[in-house]
């Protein structure tokens, strides 16, 4: 079959930088067929992503040599505008690929772009919101949408602009279970369609049986081109020698993740754990009762609004706790609410017969956020840990530094670390302050295998060394790699906590300590 | 009642409405007026549905107004009638300006805008700019409220009273994730044909209805007595 995508003997190195360094690649791609790229970060996926939707060399410029040809457009004598029509790229982060605020501009954004007249344009909106099920999101603010409704109009608005060619880089990276299985019934229908479909991806497990070939990328070059069934057909071993994420998912996690029941709220008593923190009385809305002139503290009786609602809980201390659900069920709210952001919280934690509640929440645990940019404030590591102290102890900071693997980088600017390391900055400066319940939002997400395996390392690291850890996710692996409990979460009560025997594995090494292993991840790192 | 004006009808009222607050109202004719054009973009706001912004707007506006004209007067003294004239003053003058941007705002949407300028035959490159930048007020408003519960989280929210590092914590990490969120659009609106050499084109259809023609009448005439009252008639 004829090919679509030509790429002839490119090397590429962004400027200024050392990273990103593809090395001759040639890769042809035909008409119609679905191709994974895979590999770790920094192989150089979506490098070639951008090569051939032309944002290299037009938007990224950099050291660039060879030619990409896709549909008979050579992209460096094409202007990125004429591409529109050609190509078509859905990115990894739903919040920043939208340029409308509400859904109905958005998908007809880009066939206004390129002129078509109006008759026409209207004519495509119709189509694709018929096609792609989006009837009950039209004529919403984006802002209100979840990630996955996001990326879903995201698919839309660029089928509405009718390309051969489908890119997408890394797009499950933000999305629940269940958005991520419409993305890929989105892929089955462009697949129908007979587009072409590249992905660049590090979740494998949801492209079985939809992929042609894989492409396994490796410091910038193609270390491997496999048939799309022999690939899923690798043992656990191969995949895992790859540094892939796996490409199998165990029922056991299907089960838990997707298909939610709805289950009675399960009491469970971690009492038989020892030593554990107790959580009274979680209650919150968003949606407040109007009131007068006092307003009545939430209790279990307003069930009915309540957006979490948690009579009783146990956390068993120094353990890491998975807590999954789907998007929108009071996970984040939950954590929200632990941290004592959420002033109409009534809950109460106590912990060696001590009660926290209110603001003193937030003396006793800590959030690290999804996106961690947020939680630094200063201009170097060291400040930025001794920040959260109340009594300013340069010793007690080098010690947690060093915990840490960050006292060689005291000195830098957070905001020039891997994000790996700024977790870490994150962490210290939790640990600085005393927290002893340490919570983290989908600290995974978008993460390959390795990045994956190095922050399960860490939270264990962290629960052993006497901190309890509670790790939302949307990552049966991490939880796999780290998890000693479980906490499912729907429509704000906790529906189920089980103790989780599924420790993978580690292949935890006595010699292989926790600073040999920092002290690589700072190699790799910048 | 639902009203729908024309974008170019909105952004002419906020042409006026900001030239009229620049103007010092003289006589009670002229404050009549005033408050007459203020009171416009608040019952639009009551048809948008957006009732509690506008009782809020109103209220302002009104107390604002009672203070200054019974209350407070160029001799008032002591330090709270000081402050309070100042206060008032200030709402008085420029809170219908705000309102009327609010409104706009918050009413239109940003495909209705640039049609708007296209039909105007404002240049292509002003009427992008001028729509990313109202793309990047909610953007701004969502990061800024993860700071705020990140510093509330590290108990840093005064910086120790420390004015300085207060606007330092907060800019530093806005500015980053607004760079990185800024570059990340730009990069996804041009593989989608922004910035092309064809003509943009677009499936909103603007024309000036009754309404459209009643207000921009309004406001024409206020212009006009207000530019006469200063510079011809005195």
């Amino acid at each position: 079959m004829k090919n679509i995508i030509e790429i002839k003997d490119v090397s590429f190195q962004y400027k200024g930088s050392e990273e990103g360094l593809l090395n001759n690649v040639s890769l042809n791609i035909a008409q119609g067929e679905t191709v994974l790229l895979c590999g770790a970060s920094g192989s150089g996926k979506t490098t070639i992503i951008r090569l051939i939707n032309g944002l290299i060399p037009h938007y990224y410029p950099g050291d660039y040599s060879g030619t990409v040809l896709v549909d008979g457009h050579d992209i460096k004598n094409t202007e990125l505008y004429d591409l529109a029509g050609v190509v078509g790229t859905v990115f990894q982060n739903p919040r920043s690929q939208f340029f409308s605020v509400d859904t109905d501009g958005e998908i007809v954004f880009g066939p206004e772009n390129i002129g078509l007249n109006p008759d026409e344009i209207r004519r495509r909106y119709n189509m694709v919101v018929n096609d792609m099920n989006l009837e009950n999101l039209m004529g919403r603010s984006l802002f209100d949408l979840s990630g996955g409704e996001k990326q879903k109009i995201a698919c839309g608005s660029v089928s509405a602009l009718l390309p051969n060619v489908i890119l997408l880089d890394e797009p499950s990276s933000n999305l629940d279970w269940k958005a991520i299985e419409d993305l890929r019934n989105e892929i089955i229908k462009w697949k129908s369609e007979g587009k072409t479909i590249v992905i660049s991806e590090h979740r494998l497990w949801y492209l079985k049986d939809l992929l042609d070939r894989v492409i396994y990328m490796e410091n910038g070059k193609i270390a491997g081109d496999y048939n799309g069934d022999e690939f899923f057909a690798f043992t656990d071993e191969k995949i895992r020698s790859l540094k892939l994420r796996p490409v199998k998912i165990e029922e056991k996690y299907i089960d838990k993740f997707s298909d939610i029941s709805v289950g009675k709220t399960v009491q469970t008593d971690f009492d038989v754990y020892g030593d554990s923190i107790k959580l009274k009385n979680f209650y919150f809305t968003y949606k407040r009762r109007p009131y007068i002139i006092r307003k009545k503290k939430l209790s279990a009786d307003d069930a009915d609004i309540l957006n979490l609602n948690m009579p009783e809980l146990n956390l068993p201390k120094g353990s890491v706790i998975g807590v999954i659900g789907r998007n929108g069920t009071g996970k984040s709210t939950f954590l929200r609410c632990l941290c004592g952001l959420e002033k109409e919280c009534t809950g109460e934690i106590i912990y060696r017969n001590k009660k926290y509640h209110g603001k003193e929440l937030t003396n006793i645990s800590y959030l690290v956020m999804q996106d961690v940019n947020h939680q630094l404030f200063t201009d170097s590591v060291e400040a930025e840990v001794m920040l959260s102290m109340k009594e300013k102890d340069t010793d007690k900071c080098n010690d947690i530094l060093e915990r840490l693997g960050l006292l060689e980088y005291r000195d830098k600017h957070p905001m020039a670390l891997s994000g790996g390391q700024k977790q870490r900055v994150a962490i210290a400066s939790a640990i600085a302050e005393g927290a002893k319940l340490l919570l983290f939002d989908e600290p995974t997400s978008g993460l390959d295998y390795s990045h994956m395996v190095k922050v399960a390392e860490l939270l264990r690291e962290l629960a052993a060394s006497g901190s309890t850890v509670l790790v939302s996710t949307h990552d049966p692996e991490l939880i796999e790699l780290c998890c000693n409990h479980i906490i499912r979460i729907d429509d704000g009560k906790v529906i189920s906590s089980d103790f989780c025997d599924c420790a993978m594995d580690l292949r935890i090494d006595k010699d292989y300590n926790l600073d040999n292993r920092l002290e690589e991840d700072n190699d790799n790192a910048v | 009642m639902k009203i729908k004006l024309d974008p170019r009808t909105k952004i002419y009222m906020i042409f006026v409405v900001s030239a009229i607050v620049m103007m010092s109202a003289t006589t009670t004719f002229l404050w009549g007026l005033k408050i007459l054009i203020t009171m416009v973009p608040i019952v639009l706001l009551i048809a948008e549905k957006r009732y509690a912004s506008a009782l809020r707007f109103f209220a302002l506006y009104i107390s604002a107004l009672i203070l200054t004209f019974y209350f407070l007067s160029s001799e008032s003294t002591g330090l709270i009638r000081a402050l309070l004239t100042g206060y008032c003053g200030i709402i008085a003058q420029f809170l219908p300006a705000f309102i009327t941007a609010w409104y706009v705002i918050h009413s239109t949407k940003i495909d209705e805008f640039m049609a708007a300028m296209q039909k105007m035959h404002v240049p292509d490159g002003i009427t992008i700019s001028l729509a990313v930048v109202m793309r990047f007020f909610p953007t701004i408003k969502e990061e800024y409220g993860s700071i705020r519960d990140a510093m509330k989280m590290r108990g840093v929210s005064l910086a120790g009273g420390n004015a300085a590092k207060m606007i330092e914590y907060r800019m530093i990490p806005l500015l980053f994730s607004c760079v990185n969120i800024g570059d990340e659009l730009s990069a996804a609106a041009i593989t989608r044909g922004l910035g092309g050499e064809v003509k943009r084109t677009s499936v909103v259809e603007l024309k000036l209805h009754v309404f459209d023609w009643i207000l921009i009448l309004l406001f024409s005439i206020a212009t006009v007595i207000f530019v006469l009252n200063k510079y011809i008639l005195l």
